[in-house]
């Protein structure tokens, strides 16, 4: 177990930077989500720490050790892929021996090490049977312990969810957390599903073109979107474009709105839909809006609210008793609280 | 009650023709062209030869005992399975390398270099061993290169003898090998590959304990299709391996020119059946062991 450092990790294939100067601590015992779009750079960045791609620039420390130049054999991390990517030649123990044998350990101190481990992912009874005797979700399991039985620095796992399916993913999503807070063990995860990420991250990262756009807690990056990218790719948003000038916001929809924030020229807003509050009646801030679609998910409600002929923005009620659901072509007032706006030129300049 | 109907009934019977008139022609060609000669032979080299009459009808083993029991019949028999196995075992360690770089490249250019291993295929045996006899004879190319550089003073023959022969069989049977172990290491993925790196297992390790058993299976495809292409090489064991070396193809092929129709297919059928004993052997042995 040990802490993990990537400092100014470049890759680049010609011209393309599969990743920028990729800066990040990981904490000893802490799990750390790479979450973002696919091509982000995040792949690229679990691959270079497992060894398997070498850096352009950068350099990567596990423990304090400069581990760079390593070959991924001898780095001692517990690498879990996507396709679990068991040894189809061996059985389950055979499997979870590997590592062990690799590092030489003595043979009776190998069995009961095997045993511990499938304990762990309660599958002590299957040691026997060969992966293709066992469902997806077993197998997964069996690669967990396969990469934490030699007790790895580090944990890497490679969208460890992506072929399981719905209630499995659930499943398993939480008894890797739970294993690896319990064993209190250093791991860095790659996905693109933000739920995924959200409910298992102790700290997430969010890459987009090989560059890290913003590091924080699911908290961090919810309600202080660094960036119009984030705003966008972590929860849902909806966007207003249009100016800042004189403390008012104008769309050329012509939605004018007061603004306080410290932008002038193009600007957007970020709205969380269920930050949004509608009444039938205008109230302070708020604003009118035709509803043009009615999405009706039983406990929350989507509405979709025409402000202006060019801003739409979705707003999310809850389906409470008493709560206002309007029909298609009602007219309702929608105010929110303190949004973020964003300079229009760049999805990735800093918002306020 | 399931019930076909009349129509459904004739759709059937139809389709049932359609079915045997393809497959039909086929099947005629396997049985007349290849069932029948063999049949035929079968039967020759049970009768008797006689230098007057040329083929006595009989019912005897005499052929396949004067085979087992001359010397001279056996070497060539042994060099033939001798030499196959060796130039699999050279086949399997130089297709290897080259059926893993094919497989793994992400190089754009992979499909040509596909095409640079079966282009071999397109010349014939015979063609490809009059081109080693230029490069290999007394006064081929390879010969007066090594004396111009001043390794040598007297001329290198390498033709004519068994290092020759062996030579000619790699080429020919090496773009089977590699492109048979291509496809079985392309079917291994290459994160079973990376899962055993990152477990730490060092690059041979790694071959040893996942890769090679993993391949096993796919590879015994391969060792057979090159084993009985050796076994019953013809053109490059006559021309490059001269009057003085023998193999089982062409002495078949020379006593049916003696006009011994009774011994050569004797020796067509000893050829035909420890070839079969061998590829049986090979699958059995690599099956055994890739259970364990």
């Amino acid at each position: 177990m040990a802490g993990l450092q990537l400092h100014g990790l470049t890759k680049r294939y010609g011209d393309f930077h599969a990743t920028q100067n990729v800066e990040l601590e990981v904490k000893e015992g802490e799990f750390l989500v790479l979450l973002g779009p696919s091509g982000c750079g995040k792949t690229t960045t679990l691959r270079m720490i497992a060894g398997f791609v070498d850096p352009t620039e950068g350099s990567i420390r596990i423990g304090g050790k400069d581990v760079t130049t390593l070959p991924p054999w001898k780095r001692n991390t517990g690498l879990v892929f996507q396709n679990y990517a068991l040894f189809p030649h061996m059985t389950v123990a055979q499997n979870v021996a590997f590592g062990l044998e690799m590092r030489g350990i003595a043979k009776r101190e190998i069995a009961p090490r095997v045993q511990d481990a499938l304990e762990l992912v309660q599958l002590g009874h299957l040691a026997d049977r060969y992966p293709r005797q066992m469902s997806g979700g077993q197998q997964q399991r069996v690669a967990l312990a396969r990469a934490l039985v030699f007790r790895p620095d580090v944990l890497l796992l490679d969208e460890p969810l992506s072929n399981l399916d719905a209630k499995l993913r659930h499943e398993v999503r939480i008894e890797i957390r739970a294993l690896q807070q319990r064993l209190g063990i250093t791991a860095v995860m790659v996905t693109h599903d933000q739920e995924e990420a959200l409910t298992m991250a102790d700290r997430l990262v969010v890459m987009s073109d090989g560059q890290v756009r913003q590091v924080g807690s699911q908290r961090d990056l919810y309600e202080r979107p660094a960036s119009r990218f984030v705003a966008g790719f972590v929860g849902r948003s909806s966007f207003l474009e249009g100016e800042i000038r004189d403390g008012r916001f104008t769309t050329p929809g012509g939605l004018t709105l007061p603004c306080d924030k410290p932008i002038r020229g193009p600007a957007v807003i970020a709205l969380r839909p269920e930050r949004m509050t509608v009444a039938a009646q205008p109230h302070p801030g708020s604003v009118p809006g035709e509803v043009e679609f009615v999405s009706y998910m039983g406990g929350l409600i989507d509405l979709h609210l025409r402000l202006s002929p060019t801003d739409l923005v979705v707003a999310q009620v809850s389906n409470r008793e008493g709560s206002l659901i309007p029909e298609l072509g009602d007219t309702v007032h929608v105010s929110w609280p303190d949004a973020t706006a964003f300079p229009a030129s760049d999805p990735h300049a800093r918002g306020h | 009650m399931s019930s076909i109907t009349l129509t459904e009934r004739r759709k059937l019977r139809a389709q049932g023709l359609t079915a045997s008139g393809l497959i039909g022609p086929a099947t005629l060609i396997v049985a007349l062209g290849v069932l029948g000669p063999l049949l035929l032979l079968a039967r020759y080299s049970l009768n008797l030869y006689d230098p007057r009459e040329l083929m006595i009808s009989a019912f005897s083993a005499q052929n396949y005992i004067e085979f087992f029991s001359d010397t001279y019949y056996l070497s060539t028999f042994w060099t033939t399975i001798r030499i196959s196995l060796f130039c699999t075992v050279i086949c399997i360690v130089l297709g290897f390398p080259l059926a893993y770089v094919l497989a793994r490249t992400q190089s754009r250019y992979k499909n040509l270099m596909i095409i640079g291993v079966v282009i071999p295929l397109f010349v014939g045996n015979a063609v490809r061993a009059a081109g080693w006899m230029t490069l290999l004879g007394s006064r081929g190319f390879l010969s007066v290169w090594l004396m111009r550089l001043g390794i040598t003073d007297e001329p290198v023959e390498i033709m004519y003898s068994e290092t020759a022969v062996i030579l000619g069989i790699v080429a020919v049977n090496l773009p089977y090998m590699v492109l048979t172990l291509q496809s079985v290491i392309e079917s291994i993925g290459r994160h079973i590959e990376e899962a055993a790196f990152s477990l730490g297992a060092a690059p041979m390790v790694m071959f040893r304990r996942v890769l090679w058993p993993l391949a096993l299976p796919g590879t015994t495809a391969g060792v057979i299709l090159t084993f009985i292409l050796a076994m019953n090489a013809y053109a490059t064991p006559v021309l490059l391996g001269g009057p003085e070396f023998r193999m089982m193809s062409p002495m078949i092929y020379n006593q049916f020119q003696l006009n011994n129709w009774p011994f050569s297919a004797a020796v067509a059928f000893v050829l035909m059946a420890s070839t079969l004993v061998l590829t049986v052997l090979a699958g059995i042995m690599t099956r055994q062991k890739f259970r364990d």
